[in-house]
């Protein structure tokens, strides 16, 4: 029975090219990224330039710049390496359901059952090709290695001309010829070895079993037994993340929400990437800021239907920083996307067009952040008789029918207007008859529509009573009046306070 | 533009020439019993189909039989087409039928809601299917214009924008915002019906539309019930058409209970007495409940 066979994907210099991976315009400069503070900061990684001028890792910054006066120098980022991370999991999550996160842009990933999927000779080289292609799309510059233990792939993963893949069952030939610091040895055990003279994999493994163990202890046997391509750790799928993550850390702080929305676009955009690579949508948007000094602030924006288009989420994410500002210099932000299926639908070639339901998700999250939440949506009457009443429920609308129908003739009907809220009237009455009625003026600077005249024909009173169990009851006499200078209108006296009210216009 | 070629049989429609006919096609077309010639069509007749339909379907019919007789078929595809009426004009009542008669057959639709006057019950009443309708109500005519380019741009057949009674709130607008909303409604082939109480879109309206003011119908002389309301609509304008042109709107409250959500229940002069039996008055149709 053969046994498993897994991909190591490894990102070279990790926190180099998750920084990278945020701000691509630096990819052509001499950067480098350090860990520490001020001059006692030391430089972990840096790129060709900055290599090409001698600049090597645990060199201070000043030492750094010495050798490299153009140097861009970058801290480490947890929450750039965090999505950096992310991002490289579902590059692998998009060929299996089995994927470890090994952490520091170092994923392995079960290949069984992948290879039907690509017929060439050799579907493991094709399956590499494949990882690297897919992951350089996202931005990472990855390495790939295959073999059938995690050691193995992950020393091949490490090697130039990528892919490599060590056939099942060669995994101690392929290690033999590599320098023992491919194993990663613990340091007294390196130096041990170098004194006895032990170079290279191959070397090691030839020395007995249970010399090695009863001179270098437990770490010392397992060493061995990784060197004669031994690997029992078994391949520890992750669950997937329930939220997905984007950010950084700010070079300095800002106080402005311009500059702000700059760095936050790029980062959405690559939110959004990484949304529509997992077919998925955004349904609630996160935003945690790190305030300078110190503190934090979290807000979220719940989306009328799941959307990853950038510009509206922007939108969104300005309008709600504009309402609610942090009130102190961001340092640093980390975007929450809340996944989502997206909707979608099958397009009828008969019947009335139908949206697309992306397309529609995104103008129904773009209105919201235009009118409010309270006043977009699909109209419904509400039980009751109080025509000002209504409620609002998400748009949704139902698949179109399969084939087009030609509308029925109208049957006319008068409809009315409402006026919300009603407008206070004086009336003149005459045997409880509207005789002459006129609005109410509180504010003149108030924009409100005015009715006045004398009735010339009134109808009614019309009874309404209705919520007397509740709070707020409502008791109405109604009248339909027509005004002698036009107009017909829909009034009605409060039975609980005698106060009349216009609330409607027939129109 | 999504081609209604279903209403139109392949039987109504005319093959091409023999001339015409590449040989292939008409040796397959001899081959075929008669009946069946028909089913079998060139790229070009095809084409010619599509294109007849797209003509026939260059108009949004509205079921209001004065507007859709004035407008030869019913709203241009499109176009701006504005409606104009002051208070008790029908011009609501038509707005809501054309978003009934659309959203009744399948179709979605807008209402940008300025004036804030829908009741939905109203509505539904009229036929109009609420699960297609998507009602916006703005704060002022600058969003009420940005929210109608919107719903534009993103696919909507048919947009209504009404901008209330006056005072409008935000004024005429800016003509340039105008052109614009006409412009999305051509790109996107939508039909947008601007119902305003006083011409606000300038040169961007491809049709202007007017509607006197109302009159009432009453029935009854000493206890007068309205029965409905009839106005007059008239043509302004309309490239290639001469303006004039009337036609008469009636409108009536119908059977339907609640145009107006009130029910019309008579209110009772007197005290109503405790009886034990509700049934008689249950069946008299003043109990509801």
């Amino acid at each position: 029975m053969p046994g498993p066979r897994i991909a190591c994907i490894h990102l070279p210099l990790f926190p180099l090219a998750a920084r990278l991976r945020s701000e691509p315009e630096l990819i052509r400069e001499a950067v480098v990224v350090t860990e520490g503070n001020g001059n006692a900061a030391r430089v972990v990684a840096g790129t060709r330039l900055a290599r090409e001028a001698g600049v090597k890792p645990g060199h201070t910054l000043p030492q750094a710049r010495a050798l490299c006066p153009k140097l861009v120098a970058r801290p480490r980022d947890e929450e750039c390496e965090r999505a950096g991370q992310e991002a490289l999991m579902e590059v692998a999550e998009a060929f299996s359901p089995r994927v470890e996160d090994a952490g520091e842009g170092v994923t392995y990933v079960d290949l069984e059952g992948l290879e039907r999927h690509f017929r060439s000779p050799s579907p493991e080289l094709e399956m590499g090709r494949s990882l690297i292609a897919a992951a350089d799309k996202a931005g990472l510059p990855v390495r790939v290695g295959i073999a059938s233990s995690k050691l193995a792939a992950r020393v091949a993963a490490g090697l130039p001309d990528s892919p490599v893949v060590v056939p099942e069952g060669e995994e101690a030939a392929f290690l033999a010829p590599l320098p023992l610091a491919k194993l990663s040895p613990e340091v007294d055990i390196a130096s041990t070895l170098e004194q006895w003279g032990v170079r290279s994999i191959g070397d090691f493994a030839r020395l007995p079993k249970a010399r090695v163990a009863s001179r270098l202890g437990r770490t010392g046997r397992e060493l061995h037994a990784t060197a004669r391509g031994i690997d029992p750790r078994p391949l520890i799928p992750r669950e997937p993340p329930p939220v997905f993550h984007e950010g950084m850390n700010l070079e300095w702080p800002l106080v402005s929400l311009e500059p702000f929305l700059f760095v936050g676009r790029a980062a959405l955009e690559r939110l959004c990437e990484r949304l529509e690579s997992a077919g998925l949508a955004c349904q609630r948007l996160g935003l945690e800021l790190r305030l300078e000094p110190d503190g934090h602030q979290t807000r979220a924006v719940d989306l009328p239907a799941p959307t990853r288009d950038v510009k509206t989420l922007l939108t969104l994410l300005r309008l709600d920083l504009e309402e609610k500002p942090p009130g102190a210099p961001v340092a640093g932000f980390t975007l929450l996307a809340w996944p989502d299926r997206p909707r979608e639908a099958q397009l009828a070639l008969y019947g009335p067009a139908a949206l697309s339901p992306d397309k529609l998700a995104t103008t129904l999250a773009r209105l919201f952040a235009l009118l409010g939440p309270d006043r977009v949506g699909s109209p419904r009457p509400v039980d009751g008789h109080r025509p000002e009443r209504f409620s609002l429920v998400e748009y949704t609308p139902p698949p179109p029918p399969e084939v087009r129908r030609e509308p029925r003739a109208g049957r006319g009907l008068l409809a009315v207007r409402v006026l919300r809220p009603p407008l206070g009237l004086e009336v003149i009455s005459e045997s409880e008859k509207p005789v002459e009625i006129r609005t109410v003026v509180h504010d003149e600077s108030e924009k409100r529509p005015r009715v006045e005249g004398r009735v010339k024909v009134a109808s009614g009173p019309w009874g309404l009573e209705e919520g007397w169990w509740t709070e707020e009851p409502a008791g109405r006499d109604y009248w339909d009046v027509e005004l002698a200078g036009g107009g017909i209108y829909r009034i009605y006296r409060d039975c609980a306070t005698g106060e009349w009210f216009a609330d409607g216009i027939y129109d | 533009m999504a081609v209604n070629l279903q209403r139109r049989t392949l039987e109504d429609s005319p093959l091409e020439e023999p001339g015409l006919q590449s040989p292939a096609l008409l040796r397959l077309r001899s081959a075929l019993p008669q009946g069946f010639q028909r089913h079998i069509r060139s790229a070009r007749e095809l084409d010619r189909d599509l294109r007849e339909a797209q003509e026939t379907e260059a108009t949004f019919r509205t079921a209001v039989p004065a507007l859709d007789r004035l407008l030869e078929g019913g709203l241009p595809r499109g176009q701006l087409v504005e409606l104009v009426g002051s208070r008790t004009s029908g011009r609501f009542s038509t707005v809501l039928a054309a978003l009934a008669a659309a959203t009744s057959v399948g179709e979605v639709a807008a209402l940008v809601d300025l004036g804030d006057g829908l009741d939905p019950a109203a509505a539904e009443a009229l036929g109009a299917d609420l699960r297609r309708l998507l009602w916006l109500r703005p704060h002022n005519l600058k969003q009420a214009l940005a929210a109608a380019e919107m719903v534009l741009a993103s696919g909507f057949p048919l947009v209504a924008l009404d901008l209330g009674t006056p005072p409008v709130r935000g004024g005429r607008g800016v003509e340039a915002a105008w052109l614009r909303l006409a412009r999305a409604a051509r790109a996107h082939n939508a039909a947008l019906l601007v119902s305003t109480p006083y011409r606000v879109s300038g040169t961007a309206a491809g049709v202007v539309l007017k509607a006197e003011r109302a009159r009432a119908a009453w029935q009854g002389e000493s206890l007068p019930l309205l029965s409905g309301a009839s106005s007059h609509l008239q043509l302004e304008k309309q490239r290639g058409r001469l303006p004039g042109q009337t036609e008469e709107l009636k409108l009536t409250l119908g059977e339907v209970p609640v145009p107006s959500s009130v029910p019309r229940v008579k209110k009772r002069e007197e005290p109503v007495e405790w009886v034990e039996d509700w049934e008689p008055l249950r069946a008299a149709g003043g109990i509801r409940y």
